[in-house]
């Protein structure tokens, strides 16, 4: 889901910050000789390296600096462990977690300049980019290539920050989250070492598989330069479907027996008729406003109607009307547009509220369980809510419209995620499906993971970063 | 099979660790303890039970373990690593014994501990598609129990009908299909292990994506060095309906690696793309009566599999791409009993090679697509170099290559010469961008060639893992991690065209 820029941020981040001391004299002094205009103090700059697209209240670093190569990061990283000051790796900024709050200071390092595509291996179905690359602009230098990359989280966001996030989206039901497909990773370690993760060879089995320990791991081990992915061919034929129900549950049902059938489906996104209304009035649909479901199909000719016949037929059986199809690519790109935009379209259903958004993911199996308990203990809510989602991941978001000058209904929807997470995780499902941890979810992983595995995944943190100054204060609480 | 008679020669020129002797009086000690916490049939220490224990597939490294324990459950499990943690006592995991690169080969001071007695499936659930089964399971066990629900678990490595779920793990294993369906590390969705500490953890999730760092696919393909898997869970996936498999010819071997990537690059992944060169074909067919195409220089095996029309449209496809791509000859499976004729022929191609000469030398490197012509035309070459002939056998759609170098383990200078091949071709896969093992693992067998294809930052990243996972470094020691001084070493023996590797490191 991705949230607009205008996101009004009042959450305070004053209790997750820790004490902080200003950069050493001789520290600023050695940046500015080594990267002189590509270093900056300024307020403004560093309040806007502070803050993410989460409702937190920004958080500046003391300075950022913007990395052209592999070596200014090399140097910085070494600088940073020199005098102990943290480092952020920053992309564009679109996480939703907090993940880019400089909550112990330090130095917020810009990735966006290294934006090359190295190398695009046709043969081979895979691309080498500079880490501060972005999805679309990969895309659009693939186009001609008959080649793309499929992670689409909403937001136009760096492929560097993506693996960092282990982000995925709306057709990770097909092609799965940045975990199946980052293939290998440039890091520059925290001390100040490169590694690259992995050859690009399909398949390896020479030592431990530290290209997924860095996916996801938020900035924290050490600083992803680059990225190889895997890209896919275009497919021949695609077609989108919206197919209304008269209850969200029968939605539910057809989304299981579809996924659980083994159809390819390349997207399947549920928006609830509280969520259709939204996106008709911000994108001007005309889109029955019941519960439906949003389908996208990737194949040949024969395979796509092969697909859509089948699901048709279980959508019917679960109470589904006839597709309703969007066959032009205009019309499909509009209906999708509109789907990514959905957080903006709920947020006019209340004017001046903001939302708390829950992330939870549980195993497709679980999936009607979840959502009708959800459902069940959203019926007494004091605001109004939405439910859209990447059903086909067993992933969907509650959005809740919060008025943020009334403190108790942000506190009943904090104490509503938490029962959901709960929920979540006792329904053998996690807290966060696709936004990752931040600052935000640390307390989650407790109850998610246990004692014993936090304690090893803190180990691997002091293993790779003993000074603690990658990211500090993110993921892990290390005590 | 003698096939790693080569890299003896090596071990034998830098010792391995944990080989030797049995220890009587520690031997004593570790049995008395270990048998507060184990049935008595469950643990083994004389010589003659001991022996079966010896090896695992690589057959040429063998030492006895000082105690082999095969714990009934993993309440047992765990006393046994916590009393092996508290005596310092080295372990060695253990699945089915089948790996191919001496993963879990025997410490001389160590208990070897084997999963063998725990092969129950503890649930399959048709509707999540996914089974929970014990490390001892057998791989195709899955698939049999699968099988009457429609499913099936995708990787196959080809010792299926023996290799355990654990190994797999362990290992990483691929397979004929992984093309299509992915490594074990994709066909996973959660491990439960023991650690060194004794402690039970979760790792992993049924649902797509866990919060914090990934530690599950770190334990994937960690060769029993992080911890001891007790349950794993896979995912299951719809049987296909039809399977039909092209049988390609081709005049020249850089051609048909060509029309590998052509294919890929065409946008189709079928469910296998497999390569057999005509050394390897010629040995195969008398053994196996395939139906090869014995004229040609090389023949691809190519599988599609889905709905009938999807198959239909994809054969024709492929049919296209490989024309275009120069085969001389196609002939497409007409019944599932002709299909299994084509596969049975690849799958029994390392038997056959073995018919044909004294011993060989499976290599498994692997590489970037595209660059299989290149390599394919450099092995021909080295054959004539060391005089030594090579059998091409390999997942092609994978750029997995396992040639078989063929020689005479009772010539030392045939031996040599076939060390020096197998060095040679996988110096040259890391030199093209790939990698020293695509699914093999590194064990013991590839130990040295670990400080060819990465440099100290990388293996200091793994030292980090591995002692945040076993900071007394007990599970399976001297195993795929070289120390600075075997790197050292192994400069020192392979001084490669003048240059001295890693010039940076001290020498002992």
């Amino acid at each position: 889901m991705n949230a607009p820029e205008a996101f009004p941020t009042v959450l305070p981040a004053r209790h997750v910050t820790r004490p902080r001391s200003p950069l050493p004299a001789d520290f600023v002094a050695r940046l500015r000789e080594r990267f002189g205009e590509r270093c900056s103090t300024a307020a403004a700059v560093c309040e806007h390296h502070g803050r993410d697209e989460s409702p937190f209240a920004a958080v500046a670093p003391d300075a950022v600096v913007f990395a052209q190569d592999n070596d200014d990061v090399v140097s910085l990283v070494q600088l940073c462990a020199g005098h102990r000051v943290p480092l952020i790796p920053y992309g564009v900024g679109s996480s939703l977690e907090g993940h880019l709050l400089a909550v112990a200071g330090g130095v917020s390092l810009d990735l966006s300049r290294m934006n090359r595509v190295l190398a695009v291996h046709a043969e081979d179905l895979t691309a080498t980019v500079q880490a501060g690359v972005t999805r679309k602009q990969l895309n659009a230098e693939l186009k001609g290539s008959g080649l793309f990359f499929p992670i689409d989280p909403g937001a136009d966001a760096t492929l560097g920050g993506m693996a960092a996030t282990r982000a995925s989206g709306t057709n990770a039901v097909r092609y799965g989250t940045m975990r199946e497909n980052v293939l290998s990773l440039t890091v520059v370690t925290a001390a100040g070492r490169i590694v690259r993760t992995a050859r690009r060879a399909k398949k390896s089995s020479a030592g431990y598989d530290l290209t997924r320990v860095f996916v996801g791991s938020e900035g924290t081990l050490g600083v992803i330069t680059e990225v190889t992915v895997r890209l896919y061919p275009q497919p021949e034929a695609i077609a989108a479907a919206v197919c209304n129900f008269q209850t969200v549950e029968d939605a539910v049902r057809t989304t299981i027996a579809t996924i659980q059938l083994g159809v390819p489906v390349a997207r399947c996104e549920l928006l609830d008729a509280t969520g259709v209304r939204a996106v008709n009035a911000y994108s001007k649909l005309a889109l029955r406003e019941t519960p439906l479901l949003l389908f996208e199909f990737h194949g040949s000719e024969h395979g796509v109607r092969e697909q859509a016949d089948l699901v048709q037929q279980v959508a019917r059986e679960h109470g589904g009307m006839d597709f309703h199809w969007a066959t032009q690519p205009e019309d499909r790109s509009r209906l999708w547009q509109a789907r990514h935009n959905a957080y903006f379209a709920t947020l006019q259903l209340k004017p001046g509220s903001r939302a708390v958004s829950t992330d939870v993911c549980v195993p497709i199996s679980q999936l009607a369980e979840c959502i009708a308990q959800t459902r069940a203990d959203l019926a007494a809510a004091s605001f109004p809510w939405t439910i859209i989602g990447h059903v086909g991941d067993g992933n969907f978001h509650v959005q809740m419209l919060v008025d943020p000058a009334r403190p108790a209904e942000l506190e009943e929807a904090e104490q509503f995620n938490h029962r959901l997470v709960q929920r979540a995780i006792a329904l053998d499902g996690t807290c966060t499906g696709e936004h990752g941890v931040g600052i935000h979810k640390i307390d989650f992983l407790l109850e998610e993971h246990g004692a014993d595995a936090l304690d090893l995944m803190a180990r691997i943190k002091r293993a790779f970063d003993p000074l603690d100054i990658m990211n500090p204060g993110k993921v892990l609480r290390l005590e | 099979m003698n096939q790693a008679a080569s890299a003896q020669l090596l071990a034998q020129r830098i010792p391995l660790d944990g080989s030797g002797p049995v220890d009587a009086a520690q031997q004593r000690r570790v049995v008395e303890r270990l048998a507060a916490v184990l049935p008595a049939d469950c643990l083994l220490y004389r010589a003659e039970d001991t022996r079966p224990f010896e090896c695992d597939g690589l057959t040429m490294y063998r030492q006895l373990p000082m105690v082999v324990a095969l714990p009934e459950n993993e309440a047992q499990l765990v006393q046994v690593l916590r009393a092996c943690r508290q005596m310092n006592v080295p372990i060695v995991p253990r699945g089915a014994g089948t790996g191919l690169a001496g993963s879990a080969l025997p410490h001389a001071a160590g208990v070897l501990l084997s999963t063998a007695k725990m092969n129950r499936i503890v649930a399959l659930d048709a509707h999540a598609r996914t089974a929970r089964v014990q490390p001892g399971v057998r791989n195709a066990a899955i698939s049999e129990a699968a099988a009457r629900h429609g499913l099936f678990y995708a990787p196959d490595p080809s010792s299926q009908i023996a290799c355990s779920i654990g190994g797999n793990v362990a290992e990483n294993s691929g397979g004929v299909h992984c093309l299509k369906y992915g490594l074990t590390v994709h066909n996973v969705l959660r491990v439960r292990v023991v650690t060194i500490d004794g402690d039970a953890l979760e790792l992993g999730s049924e649902a797509p994506d866990a919060p914090g760092l990934d530690l599950l696919t770190l334990m994937i393909g960690s060769e029993g060095m992080l911890a001891v898997a007790t349950e794993v869970t896979v995912r299951l996936l719809p049987k296909p309906e039809l399977a039909r498999v092209i049988m390609a010819s081709f005049d020249d071997v850089e051609q048909a690696g060509n029309a590998v990537a052509a294919v890929i690059a065409e946008g189709i992944i079928p469910a296998g793309m497999e390569m057999m060169d005509r050394a390897a074909t010629a040995a195969v067919e008398p053994f196996v009566h395939a139906g090869y195409d014995l004229q040609a220089a090389t023949i691809l095996l190519v599988e599609s599999d889905g709905a009938p029309a999807v198959v239909a449209e994809e054969i024709a496809a492929i049919e296209a791409v490989l024309t275009r791509a120069g085969a001389t000859r196609l002939t497409v499976s007409q019944s599932e009993a002709e299909r299994l004729r084509f596969w049975a022929g690849r799958k029994a191609a390392f038997p056959a090679v073995g018919r044909i000469s004294p011993d060989y030398y499976c290599m498994d490197g692997t590489i970037p697509r595209r660059q299989l012509g290149r390599v394919l035309r450099a092995i021909a070459q080295m054959e004539q170099q060391y005089e030594l002939r090579c059998a091409n056998v390999f997942h092609a759609g994978d750029g997995n290559l396992h040639p078989l170098i063929m020689f005479d383990a009772n010539d030392p200078d045939s031996a040599r010469r076939a060390e020096d091949f197998g060095f040679a071709i996988l110096a040259l896969c890391v030199e093209v961008g790939g990698t020293i093992t695509g699914e093999h693992g590194v064990g013991v067998e590839k130990i040295h060639q670990m400080c060819l294809q990465f440099d100290r930052a990388t293996l200091d990243a793994f030292d980090g893992v591995k002692r945040a996972f076993d900071p007394p470094a007990l599970l399976n020691p001297g195993k795929v991690l070289p120390s600075k001084s075997r790197c050292a070493e192994f400069g020192r023996v392979h001084v490669h065209g003048g240059a001295l590797r890693f010039a940076e490191l001290p020498r002992f």
